[in-house]
């Protein structure tokens, strides 16, 4: 297996963070990075699920169950990230912290911190 | 809205339709319900759709690429890792297609840059040759008169346009040195017929169709740049003939040549062609056919010319035109020697194929256990025929680039073979241009050519590999197997007698080639011209010239000098009738024969033998001519079954009259050992003879040692005359055997190449049976067999492969021989002597390569053998 592009893509780390937080299904999904990135990241479907297949098929992300919606409604098909998931999200944390820690030494965050 | 949707759909891998493609629809009319509907939610929805159907097939293709380079990286180290166990095999064939392509490649270069010079005008192929011919006489190719040559012009339609050329000498006198330098006098039309153009400057056009115009001279690119220095300001520039100067016009393209190297193009002028003697023949014709016209076309107004002619003027009945493509014509003399080696090519070629089929055919036996577990492990069959693949590949390339690497070391090789004074260098100056021009596309081509072939060689023996490899059981079972790996040997050893025989055909008939009597004796002969007296009176020429052999004569250490016009005995002399007064001929017919004036001494200095009656004595130079000397052919054309010794005949040059013939002389093989020589008539020296002269002077001891102390005595008589081309008769007489040499000495390489080809595939099968079978031989020695029982038995297994196939080689090759007959000379198809050559060549080759690794089968340790398994 290669190793995933590093450093993450936002809509890929951020898909990734989403799922980590709770394991959940695309429209919810689609949602979420709507309002985390503040509108600056909105996938329609096409792109959402490109990427959705693309974790899958790299072991990062899998299906966890699916969800039977209350009346009508096609079943929904909840995702949750893997193991491979979380250790390329600690290392992509781990990365930025390094940048955060250089950017401090440098004073750029200010009085951020 | 959601047809649409799912139309677009369809856009995506099955797959991921499959897997998310319900749910990308719930997405998107969640999405488009949310942006209000209407027509730009509608749009930028199917936007998305297609759009990510793109991303996602990119994915994909990416995806696979990746894992693809991932397996020829684990293939390619796995690959490196085998052949670093089989050094050996690895070797062996690298050598096998290194061998193979060097010796094409080299002796493809050689051949074509040797004996065939590519034409280097446009349409070779509807250039035309026209010959006078006179079958009643028995000449069937002849150069035509110039006045025969503007009939032909004018009246043939078919042939467009008609020039009419003669290969002679330029004399020129510069700063008081005078040289003679080979040209070619052509008419206008000759370089439009061609269609070549001058690269720097004109062609000749109307100004120089007729005389008292412009004295112009075109030069070909080698006068320009070795004589010229590649002055851009040629053009206009005199060059001081001796005749008076011509003033350059242009310049020829390199690499154009026209009937051998030559320094100028001289303008044949209409009115001087058409003011010449219809019986003076000197040029020879070319027609370019127009379009949509046939040689037929061509020939049929030819005959109505010629009819004409021969209504309209005496003398000419019986005569005819010949019209044939040039290509055929040229190519004829170096046919056989062609034909010979490019079969010899091919043979070697083909053994080294089945050399190579051999070798992969024993590796892929020796590896079926190998493949069987790697199948067993889930390769799947694409992947090991990757593998394999892989290896002949690489294998093939190897062995290609080294053959190619090899070929420039091995033309030099070549080269130094043959001995200097065969003309090779001439023709091999376009050696290292066809290296240069050709090599980059020939290597490529033949490396490609050599990897397909040997992938698909390879490709029978590895699909059954593959099978075998796919039933577990049988797979390990199967490397007992050699029966078509023998098959194989047999097969080679065929190819390799054949051509051994072959080769030894050739070396015997190159032997008798070059043991053929050529009618002189070049040793210790000195050849030379010497004079440019073309301005004096005939009678002041005459004595010239003999007081000149008479001063060399006088010199110590010379034996004999004699003069005739040409030293080269090649060359085209005058033409003249001929009249044959004993012999019933129709009434007023004049045959055309070549004839030369000689002196006294010709005969003794060139060493030509007198066979019947005698040789000219000093009583037939004075006073007015009355005898002649003939050749064989002369005699024996015109007086077939008798002696024409007593004969009369009238020679139609002014200086001579009725003359008897009183010797008959060997034929002079100028043409080559095998052609026939064409006749000839020697008159005494008087009359009209050429300003400059050949000479032979034959000598004691060696004879360039004597060309400063002749070219003094030349001098003495008059130190303003040129003495040129001083050099070894033998130079020239080289020149009409080089063919032969050449074609003996590369045909037996080849041989003796493919002797060792197929003792390589000999070795191989041997090996590999010693290999295999080690636990049984140890076995046997275990049991009290002795080495040597050992090694005969392995020896012995190969006895009737190897003797079948040199039976059957053996009878191809005679038959091969008998069809080929002509090609032969002085050797019966069915020589033993080539034979036993091939049985001795042979019989040490597969000697030799069974009895190395059976020696290698006795030396085996039992108990180490009987552990191995």
């Amino acid at each position: 297996m290669p190793p995933f592009e590093r450093p993450l893509k936002p809509l890929h780390h951020l898909i990734l963070l989403l799922l980590a937080e709770e394991p959940t299904y695309g429209i919810r999904l689609m949602e979420r990075i709507e309002e985390r990135s503040g509108g600056a990241l909105a996938p329609n479907a096409g792109s959402l699920y490109r990427t959705l297949a693309l974790l899958v098929s790299e072991g990062l992300v899998e299906p966890v169950g699916v969800e039977r919606p209350e009346g009508a409604g096609a079943p929904r098909k909840n995702y949750g990230v893997t193991s491979e998931g979380l250790s390329l999200l600690r290392e992509e944390a781990r990365r930025q912290a390094e940048l955060v820690q250089a950017a401090r030494a440098l004073d750029l965050l200010g009085g951020a911190s | 809205m959601q047809w649409l949707w799912r139309s677009l759909l369809r856009l995506y891998p099955r797959a991921h339709r499959r897997e998310y493609g319900e749910e990308m629809l719930a997405a998107l009319s969640f999405r488009h319900h949310r942006a209000g509907g209407g027509v730009r939610a509608t749009v930028s929805s199917m936007w998305d759709l297609a759009a990510g159907a793109v991303g996602v097939w990119n994915d994909r293709l990416r995806r696979a690429a990746m894992g693809m380079g991932r397996g020829w990286i684990l293939d390619a180290r796995f690959l490196a890792r085998s052949l670093g166990r089989s050094k050996g095999y690895v070797a062996t064939a690298i050598a096998v297609l290194a061998c193979a392509v060097a010796a094409n490649a080299t002796v493809l270069s050689y051949g074509t840059a040797t004996l065939l010079s590519q034409p280097s005008w446009s349409d070779p192929a509807s250039v035309m040759v026209v010959w006078g011919s006179n079958l009643e006489n028995g000449q069937r190719r002849d150069v035509i008169s110039g006045p025969s040559y503007l009939d032909l012009r004018d009246r043939v339609s078919a042939l467009e346009p008609v020039a009419a050329v003669h290969d002679g000498g330029a004399y020129l006198i510069e700063d008081g040195r005078p040289e003679i330098l080979d040209a070619l006098e052509v008419t206008v039309e000759f370089l439009g017929l061609l269609g070549v153009e001058p690269m720097l400057g004109r062609d000749f056009d109307e100004r120089e169709r007729m005389s008292g115009g412009e004295r112009s001279v075109i030069v070909t690119h080698g006068y320009w740049r070795d004589r010229l220095d590649r002055d851009p300001d040629a053009l206009g520039r005199a060059l001081p003939f001796a005749s008076g100067p011509r003033t350059i016009v242009g310049v020829l393209p390199e690499g154009f040549e026209f009937l051998g190297p030559a320094a100028f193009l001289i303008p044949l002028h209409d009115d001087v062609l058409g003011a010449d003697e219809r019986s003076r023949i000197h040029y020879y014709v070319f027609g370019r056919l127009v379009d949509g016209a046939s040689i037929g076309d061509a020939a049929l107004e030819l005959d109505e010319v010629a009819r004409a002619i021969v209504l309209e003027h005496s003398g000419f009945e019986g005569w005819s035109f010949l019209v044939e493509p040039f290509e055929a014509v040229s190519v004829e003399a170096v046919r056989p020697a062609l034909v010979t080696l490019l079969l010899t090519v091919t043979l070697v070629l083909f053994v080294a194929l089945v050399n190579l089929a051999t070798l992969f055919r024993i590796r892929a036996l020796a590896r079926s256990d190998e493949l069987t577990v790697r199948r067993a492990l889930g390769s799947g069959r694409l992947r090991l025929a990757r593998v394999l693949t892989l290896e002949t590949t690489v294998l093939a390339t190897v062995g290609a680039t080294l053959g190619l690497l090899a070929t420039p070391f091995l033309l030099d090789r070549v080269r130094a073979m043959v001995p200097p004074w065969v003309p090779v260098p001439e023709s091999a100056m376009s050696i290292p241009v066809l290296q240069a021009e050709l090599t980059p596309n020939l290597a490529a081509a033949t490396i490609i050519g050599t990897v397909i072939g040997a992938v698909l060689l390879s490709a029978p023996t590895l699909g059954g590999a593959l099978r075998r490899s796919a039933q577990p059981l049988s797979g390990l079972r199967v490397h007992s197997s050699l029966q078509g790996v023998r098959l194989l040997v047999a097969v080679e050893v065929v190819a390799a007698t054949a051509l051994c025989i072959g080769a030894g055909l050739a070396v015997r008939s190159a032997h008798s080639l070059l043991a053929t009597d050529v009618g002189v004796e070049p040793e210790g002969v000195l050849t030379l011209y010497v004079g440019d007296v073309w301005e004096r009176a005939a009678s002041e020429r005459t004595s010239y010239f003999r007081q000149i052999v008479e001063a060399v004569e006088r010199l110590p250490g010379v034996r004999r000098a004699g003069v005739t016009g040409y030293v080269d005995f090649q060359a085209e002399d005058d033409y003249a009738g001929i009249v044959l007064l004993d012999r019933e001929t129709r009434p007023g017919t004049e045959l055309r024969e070549q004839w030369r004036r000689v002196d006294e001494g010709l005969f003794e200095a060139a060493g030509m033998t007198v066979l019947q009656g005698r040789a000219f004595v000093s009583t037939d130079f004075q006073g007015e001519p009355a005898v002649s000397i003939v050749n064989e052919a002369f005699a024996a054309r015109h007086y077939p079954a008798r002696s024409p010794v007593g004969e009369r005949l009238v020679l139609s040059d002014e200086a001579y009259g009725e003359l008897k013939i009183v010797g008959v002389l060997r034929d002079v093989r100028s043409l080559g050992p095998a052609a026939a020589a064409p006749p000839m008539l020697y008159a005494p020296y008087q009359g009209n003879v050429r300003g400059t002269q050949g000479m032979y002077v034959r000598v004691d001891g060696d004879p360039m040692g004597m060309a400063e102390s002749i070219r003094d005595a030349v001098w003495s008589v008059d130190s303003s005359q040129p003495v040129m081309g001083v050099a070894p008769f033998q130079e020239l007489v080289a020149r009409w055997i080089a063919i032969p040499m050449a074609t003996r000495t590369l045909v037996l390489s080849l041989a003796l190449l493919t002797a060792f080809l197929s003792a390589v595939g000999v070795f191989g099968v041997v090996a590999y049976a010693v290999r295999t079978r080690r636990s049984e031989l140890g076995v046997r020695m275990a049991l009290g067999a002795s080495p040597a029982r050992l090694e005969a038995d392995l020896v012995a297994r190969m006895a009737p492969v190897a003797t079948a196939g040199f039976f059957v080689g053996t009878v191809l090759a005679v038959t091969a021989a008998r069809g080929a007959r002509s090609v032969l000379y002085g050797v019966d198809p069915i020589d033993p002597l080539s034979i036993l050559f091939a049985l001795v060549a042979m019989g040490l080759a597969i000697g030799l390569a069974t009895w190395l690794p059976a020696r290698r089968a006795g030396r085996i340790d039992p108990s180490e053998a009987m552990r191995v398994d």
